[in-house]
């Protein structure tokens, strides 16, 4: 009985909980002991392309294997049960893959229909409101616009009320406006109880709207906390000067050099507003003439450029690993 | 609704919707019938379209297999695949509805072949040939799909599948007894021809043709019929993407 409880108990706090999750193509290690506690909240994997978020989310969804560690979704775990774990779950790739030749209306029945939902019409009908789909259900999905098509996948993967909503590169390819809408809803659902794991490349939109976000580079977790506080990792105030001559150096009380990008300079301070007048005249003395100067404040993108770094990946591609890490083959 | 069912539904949907398909399907088969059934100068029957019917149904049902192996991998490359290994139903009713779907597409495109060889002139089937043709187009249908749909889960892209299903079917069907009986054939096709698994499926044919039940002939597919699936399962149930 005690594990029973203890088990429940899990379950009820964190929804998805990975160990040391690690999985390597070749000599590539795509995932690297990945440990996460996800709860009922909007959860996003940020990073490059190629830093594993979507081998992570192929493991969680029981698609690939993974080499070492472990991972229970709802109390189950990814490889002993992964019947159980298909039953709670519902995966989105980023593929956009709904037929065209069916009708939205089909499109979700099918689904409601493979996850033995017991009214698949009146459910399905359900969802394709919730996603304000109804008016179109009945013409060929091959008319719908990215952003309908992308909401006609979410529709098919909520038909079953599932625990835990996997959605990989949900506004990939999307409008400003059809963007919006995607993470309008992801926000509802979250409200409504359902744990969102999200990954994505864009930065603003993880800031925006996920609860908390795990920045991962290479395979690894560098850093995992709400948007807000991973921006205080850094400082107050992000200042970017755009000069002219070569940067030497400059050493101002309470600021820091972060990175350069090609002539623009980023340090970090404060308070920027009474830090720009003393960089300005340390640049001057320092032989560069400054073209233009703004204080901002941090985003997630100088979060993770603190983190990782802005090297960009030199290796080669190599497209067996690529394919492999993309879950095509 | 069984999974197995849903499968088969959505790719018999998005076959009738997409109309060229099915029409591109008839042609080949239709051309042999018309080209080789009733033109080719052959001396050792009188009535070259009855014999070569059976030829021509089995290489209905050959080629709906080998292109109903491309419904798995245009699956794959547009991303339905993983969609459906993560959903809950055993992955085994991906392959069960694919040999399904393939099976009967391909029954139907026989069927409609078969119409017009007797239209041509061929001599009409009695119920009992009927029925045993199907039965033999069937078992025969769902070892090629099964086969098929095996061979597509190791194969990248489209091209490469391509490639395979050429390099399979026009072999398969020319060292088979599809053309000629094998009394006319070279001395080295022969042996070729008698193991060939079409051949089995055109023989039992040409068996109920001449009112006689093929138990050999269906037994061998069975057998096959049976051994290809269960290999399938199996590759099936441990894919991996």
């Amino acid at each position: 009985m005690a594990t029973t409880s203890r088990h429940n108990q899990s379950v009820h706090e964190y929804p998805l909980v990975t160990h040391s999750l690690t999985k390597r193509f070749g000599d590539l290690l795509a995932v690297d002991n990945l440990t996460l506690s996800v709860g009922t909240e909007i959860f996003g994997l940020v990073g490059p392309n190629g830093s594993g978020k979507t081998t992570t989310v192929l493991m969680l969804t029981t698609l690939l294997d993974p080499d070492s560690g472990d991972a229970t979704i709802c109390g189950y775990d990814i490889r002993k049960n992964p019947r159980r774990v298909r039953e709670s779950i519902s995966y989105v790739p980023q593929d956009m893959a709904v037929d065209v030749r069916l009708s939205g209306r089909e499109n979700v029945i099918m689904f409601a229909e493979l996850y033995g939902v017991k009214n698949p019409v009146e459910r399905s009908n359900e969802v394709l409101k919730i996603l304000d789909l109804l008016d179109r259900a009945d013409e060929r999905a091959k008319v719908y616009s990215g952003g309908m098509r992308r909401r006609l996948e979410l529709a098919q993967a909520l038909v079953h009320n599932p625990k835990i909503l996997f959605l990989d590169e949900p506004t990939v390819g999307l409008d400003v406006a059809a963007r919006k809408k995607i993470w309008e809803h992801i926000r509802t659902l979250r409200n409504d109880g359902m744990t969102v794991f999200v990954t994505t490349h864009y930065m603003d939109e993880a800031d925006r709207y996920c609860d908390r976000v795990a920045i991962i580079d290479h395979g690894r977790i560098q850093a995992v906390d709400t948007p807000a506080r991973l921006k205080g990792i850094i400082s107050q105030d992000i200042i970017s000067v755009s000069i002219s001559g070569k940067f030497t150096g400059i050493d101002v009380p309470g600021v820091s050099f972060a990175h350069q990008e090609e002539d623009t300079l980023i340090f970090h301070c404060e308070n920027g507003a009474a830090a720009l007048p003393l960089v300005k005249d340390a640049l001057s003395d320092a032989g560069n003439q400054v073209l233009s100067m703004s204080v901002r404040q941090p985003s997630l993108d100088d979060v993770f450029l603190h983190l990782v770094g802005p090297g960009e990946d030199k290796s080669p591609f190599k497209s067996s690993t690529f394919r492999n890490m993309m879950g095509k083959r | 609704m069984n999974p197995i069912l849903v499968y088969c539904k959505r790719d018999l949907v998005r076959w009738f919707r997409g109309k060229w398909g099915f029409i591109a399907a008839m042609a080949m088969p239709a051309a042999w019938l018309i080209f080789v059934g009733l033109a080719l100068p052959i001396r050792f029957t009188e009535h070259y379209i009855d014999f070569v019917t059976p030829g021509i149904l089995a290489m209905t049902v050959l080629s709906a297999s080998l292109a109903g192996g491309g419904l798995l991998i245009l699956d794959r490359m547009l991303g339905f695949f993983n969609k459906f290994l993560a959903l809950p139903p055993p992955r085994e009713s991906i392959l069960f509805g694919k040999i399904l779907v393939i099976t009967i597409r391909g029954v139907i495109q026989s069927t409609i072949i078969l119409i017009f060889a007797f239209l041509l002139g061929a001599r009409l089937y009695s119920l009992t040939q009927l029925i045993g043709t199907y039965i033999i187009l069937f078992i025969f249908g769902a070892l090629l799909s099964a086969a098929a749909t095996t061979i597509a889960i190791y194969l990248d892209d489209h091209d490469q599948y391509a490639a395979a299903n050429a390099m399979i079917s026009m072999p398969l069907f020319f060292t088979s007894s599809a053309m000629m009986p094998y009394d006319v054939m070279p001395a080295w096709l022969e042996p070729i021809a008698r193991v060939n698994p079409l051949s089995f499926a055109i023989d039992g044919i040409r068996i109920l043709q001449t009112g006689e039940i093929p138990v050999t002939q269906i037994s061998v597919l069975s057998l096959l019929c049976i051994g290809v699936v269960t290999l399938a399962i199996h590759v099936f149930r441990k894919v991996k993407i």
